[in-house]
């Protein structure tokens, strides 16, 4: 049994999110049109919010969809082998898939870390050690996202005591480190799948697969 | 040469069973680390960027929710017997029918594996009590099905105008007149077989029948007016009413409320537990409630997990769009071309080559990411419109799909259809060769794509 069976608590925190995060991009960029052409006003920081909210659902939602095996990919070649050719380089794609977000987590790190008054890591390949000197830029802000009044607190730990106009850069950025270190997380756990010899493959080859279940749970109706 | 060793390992990672946003993504990783001085940092910078700065991309999410909406509902059920009122009675009435629903049902959703799942699964069934063929019944349904990317709106088409950068309006436009051709040409292809073979026809309803079902289906049908009218205004009265991609969620939120309100397919006021459709006034509650509704939160998960795969995709593969970029490889690939002597006619013939062998691999988004910017500036160096370029390349994703090994919709057929991938192979393949004509003549009758959007919106604007 494996932490991660159907429909689990954390399936729901999780797909629940997705849910949210993609009615909310809806609603909030149909609310635009609505009070553009009706009100003649705007909702000025509606359409980065919903890009930000975008990058969200897709980068967050990445993990979940390992842990789905809801990743597209190409099954021709592995179909024709026999299966522990097939077990072999399912191991091997997991470890490319592994490499790819630990690369991918140091990048993110790097990237989002001055943001938040972090060091950033060092060396090119791997991180050797943090940074000694940077530029602190906890004070960026976003263009038009107003800084929400609960997270005043933030003014003090981050951009000493002055206050923010709009929401500092290191909220929406954080996305990339959290989501490259649970795609980690789902890799690793995907690979374990693989190594018991639960699964064969960590792609699911087509979009559509569960369509033509619903599709045929429809038509059986 | 490092090139070389940059595609040979995406497809090596393709085939061993790397997802194809990971192999995208790894092997442009590992050749920036290698072979230039771009940091990791940068990378995930491009990666938050293909959502940040790409606005063109948003739209890709609410034509999917949009989609999603119309399938729960009977939308697809009443379109269909909209269909088999007009053309049924004709011989092989209902195949007919059949491809006149999925020009329809695409024109509702951007993608053809749901067109093929939405009205594939009724009219195959349907076919095969009126005594057609189950290989007959699939190969139509599975051909028609790729008129989803072509018709617009459509999925594949969005890519393609935010990779190249050009107007999402513009690639809309351009794929009704090949859309509603190829859908003819099917119609007749189908008339003649029909003629041949003898096959049934259904008995005329008469017209109370059409403008019943007309009515029915009037209210899925009028999301198409709603996104046609919106992103191009009413012709000669008013201008766009919004872009593209507010037109999507548009549609999604008018969707959302058909299908909870009208239709009551789903949500709060649908048929269960033996009960009849309920009325707003007996559950005026249903104003709220629909909006937290278990089905409601499924279409958006099912939505949601379609975006992702879909745009992880996407955003790997333009890491790779920016690896070339950087490399200039475009234009190395252009001045190879021209010296050898490629004139516009040879150039054509090698990028469909190129689509219909990349296109049995590989999902059709990622495709065009990868080979748009490619093929991009040796067209325009030619002369070739690059609108007109976009639909050569939708058709050809089109024939990608039911082509094996990896025909997204060869799948889905034989999944719907409940038949060897192989025997839907064979089935489809009198049809296919249908496409192929249609794919020649929109290759070298630039006139097909590009006389709509430049007769509604003004010549072209080429800016190399």
């Amino acid at each position: 049994m494996t932490p991660t069976g159907p429909g689990s608590f954390i399936d729901r925190i999780e797909e629940t999110l997705i849910a949210v995060l993609l009615g909310s991009m809806t609603l909030i960029t149909f609310a635009n049109v609505v009070a553009r052409k009706l009100f003649n006003s705007n909702i000025l920081w509606g359409l980065e919010l919903t890009v930000f909210l975008f990058g969200w659902l897709v980068l967050l939602g990445a993990s979940y969809a390992v842990k789905k095996g809801a990743h597209l990919g190409v099954d021709a070649i592995i179909n024709m082998l026999s299966r522990p050719v097939r077990r072999a380089l399912a191991l091997i794609s997991v470890a490319i898939c592994l490499a790819f977000s630990l690369l991918l987590l140091k990048g993110s790190w790097d990237y989002w870390a001055n943001f938040a008054n972090l060091p950033a890591t060092e060396g090119r390949w791997f991180p050797t050690g943090f940074e000694d000197k940077f530029l602190e830029k906890g004070w960026y802000e976003v263009e038009d996202i107003p800084h929400p009044g609960f997270l005043r607190w933030m003014e003090d730990a981050f951009n000493e005591g002055e206050s923010y106009n709009k929401m500092p850069r290191m909220i929406p950025y954080l996305v990339l480190p959290v989501s490259m270190a649970l795609l980690f997380f789902r890799f690793a756990q995907a690979g374990l799948r693989v190594w018991r010899g639960e699964i064969d493959r960590i792609v699911a080859s087509h979009e559509v697969e569960d369509e033509i279940g619903a599709a045929r749970g429809e038509a059986t109706k | 040469m490092t090139v070389l060793f940059l595609f040979v390992l995406v497809i090596g990672f393709l085939l061993i069973g790397v997802p194809i946003a990971v192999a995208l993504g790894m092997a442009s990783v590992l050749f920036l680390l290698l072979f230039s001085d771009v940091s990791l940092a940068a990378v995930a910078q491009t990666l938050l960027q293909a959502f940040v700065g790409h606005f063109t991309l948003l739209a890709i999410p609410f034509f999917i929710l949009a989609s999603s909406f119309m399938s729960t509902g009977g939308v697809a059920q009443r379109i269909i017997r909209f269909s088999i009122a007009c053309v049924g009675h004709l011989r092989g009435g209902l195949a007919i029918a059949g491809v006149f629903a999925c020009m329809m049902f695409a024109a509702l959703s951007g993608s053809s594996p749901a067109t093929v799942v939405a009205i594939g699964t009724i009219v195959i069934a349907a076919m095969r009590q009126a005594g057609y063929t189950k290989e007959f019944a699939a190969g139509v349904i599975c051909n028609a099905g790729t008129l989803g990317i072509l018709i617009p709106p459509s999925i594949v088409m969005v890519v393609y105008a935010a990779a190249v950068e050009v107007s999402v309006g513009r690639m809309f436009l351009a794929g009704v007149i090949p859309g509603i051709m190829a859908g003819l040409m099917l119609m007749i292809a189908i008339y003649v077989m029909a003629r041949i073979k003898n096959m049934p026809a259904g008995e005329w309803r008469g017209w109370g029948e059409i403008f019943a079902s007309f009515r029915d289906a009037a209210w899925g049908l009028l999301l198409i007016v709603i996104i046609m009218l919106g992103i191009y205004g009413i012709p000669g009265v008013t201008g766009a009413f919004f872009t593209p991609t507010e037109a999507a969620a548009v549609a999604s939120v008018y969707a959302f409320f058909v299908a909870s309100f009208i239709y009551r397919d789903m949500g709060p006021l649908a048929a269960r537990d033996g009960r009849g459709r309920l009325s707003l006034l007996q559950a005026p509650h249903a104003l709220v409630t629909a909006f937290f509704h278990t089905d409601t939160r499924k279409t958006l998960v099912d939505a949601g997990k379609l975006t992702i795969t879909l745009m992880f995709v996407i955003a790997n593969a333009l890491i790779l769009k920016q690896v070339l970029t950087e490399e200039q490889i475009p234009q190395m690939v252009a001045t190879s071309m021209l010296d050898a002597g490629f004139g516009p006619v040879m150039f054509l013939i090698v990028v469909n080559v190129i689509l219909l062998i990349g296109g049995q691999f590989m999902e059709p988004s990622g495709l065009l990411v990868i080979v748009a910017p490619l093929v991009f500036p040796i067209a325009i160096e030619l002369g070739i419109d690059p609108i007109h370029l976009g639909i050569i390349m939708v058709v050809n994703m089109e024939i990608g799909m039911i082509t094996p090994p990896v025909g997204l919709n060869l799948f889905v057929t034989s999944g719907v259809a409940g038949m060897p991938m192989m025997s839907v192979v064979r089935a489809a393949l009198p049809f296919l060769g249908v496409l192929f004509i249609f794919l020649i003549m929109v290759t070298y009758i630039p006139w097909i794509s590009t006389y709509l959007p430049n007769s509604l919106m003004g010549p072209e604007i080429i800016t190399k």
